[in-house]
């Protein structure tokens, strides 16, 4: 319980507060310490010249390892190095082997007509030509993933045609070697 | 009133937080010389003082972010400079309390209440208390600490800090008599 001494000096507390300090030169000294410890302040590093600078670098950088040699050989005849960057190359290499052997293989396949070999080239004529406007496409929007997934797509779609002619050659000779096993 | 202050506390704390060294320097001048008599009782030399509050100043802008407004800013800030005061005599190994018998002191506090409470001989006769009567005093009568928190800054028990602060105000009635 607090008697009314306690309570009178509750009461009056600002009454005791009666220092006064140098607030100026305390202040200095203050101020001075923090900017000495100031660069732990964490500050947005999108604010900071040199990041914009560095990020400025790098942009440029950037866009002239991918538009580069498009810029610098307008007329060279190849377009592949012209609209993509290696990652889109590599895919592109990948798959470009991948179809002509299996292209390769099926035209020597002997046990193919030639009506067969012509419809499977006629379709693989139309997967060109669409792979050849994917191409266009990716020129204009080189960051497009939709149209990056396509080109993929459209060589899967090769090799898949390839594979299931392949498999349709190699069940049908099963068959008749096989003495009409059937499961 | 109390809301408009608030507010504007808020205001200048979120805008230190930022680092605007604006708004810390009116941070500063608000409570600065209230801090400065706070730690001035707790240490009792000037310069001692001034460079416990300095110190508190700096602290607590370089850890203004973990204030929460669980209590008002000025609590937090002397909570720092109170601690801040504590370490320093305990660096100068100056006692905090008492080592007196105090378990002899169990009912003897019977403090005759003063009829004329006179301000003036309070804060002559706070001066006048030994260090650790002293500060027990200040925490509890000036800052307004209760037994619980007087013993969490002074790393003693509730019941040591309360019957510590009944020899004290014993001892600061006494002085007062005599004045």
């Amino acid at each position: 319980m607090m008697d009314n001494f306690e309570k009178h000096i509750r009461e009056n507390k600002d009454f005791f507060n009666d220092k006064k300090v140098d607030k100026n030169k305390m202040w200095d000294a203050i101020s001075k310490e923090l900017d000495a410890t100031k660069p732990k302040k964490v500050i947005p590093l999108w604010r900071s010249t040199g990041f914009k600078i560095a990020a400025s670098i790098l942009l440029i950088l950037g866009l002239l390892t991918i538009a580069g040699p498009f810029l610098l050989q307008p007329n060279n005849t190849s377009i592949e190095t012209s609209y993509a960057n290696k990652e889109v190359l590599d895919i592109e290499i990948h798959y470009k082997s991948l179809v002509e052997h299996q292209v390769k293989l099926v035209q020597e396949h002997p046990a193919l007509s030639k009506e067969d070999k012509k419809e499977f080239l006629s379709f693989m004529q139309d997967l060109d030509d669409e792979y050849d406007e994917l191409k266009i496409e990716m020129k204009k929007n080189l960051d497009n993933e939709r149209i990056l997934e396509a080109l993929i797509g459209n060589y899967k779609k090769r090799i898949e045609l390839i594979e299931n002619l392949l498999k349709q050659i190699n069940s049908s000779k099963k068959i008749n070697e096989d003495y009409g096993y059937t499961l | 009133m109390e809301t408009i202050v608030q507010n504007t506390h808020k205001e200048l704390v979120e805008k230190s937080k930022l680092g605007d060294r604006n708004s810390q320097y009116k941070l500063y001048e608000l409570y600065v010389d209230a801090m400065y008599s706070v730690s001035m009782r707790m240490v009792g030399i000037k310069e001692d003082a001034e460079d416990v509050v300095q110190d508190s100043f700096i602290d607590a802008f370089k850890k203004i972010n973990s204030f929460k407004y669980e209590s008002s800013f000025g609590a937090w800030l002397k909570r720092i400079v109170i601690n801040k005061s504590i370490n320093h005599l305990k660096v100068k190994r100056i006692a905090l309390t008492p080592i007196e018998d105090h378990e002899y002191h169990l009912k003897d506090e019977t403090a005759e209440p003063i009829e004329k409470i006179d301000l003036i001989k309070v804060k002559l006769g706070i001066e006048k208390l030994p260090q650790g009567y002293k500060q027990i005093i200040c925490l509890y009568l000036i800052e307004g600490y209760d037994h619980n928190e007087i013993g969490e800054i002074l790393e003693i028990s509730t019941s040591t800090s309360k019957s510590q602060y009944h020899r004290a105000k014993k001892k600061l009635i006494e002085i007062i008599k005599g004045l």
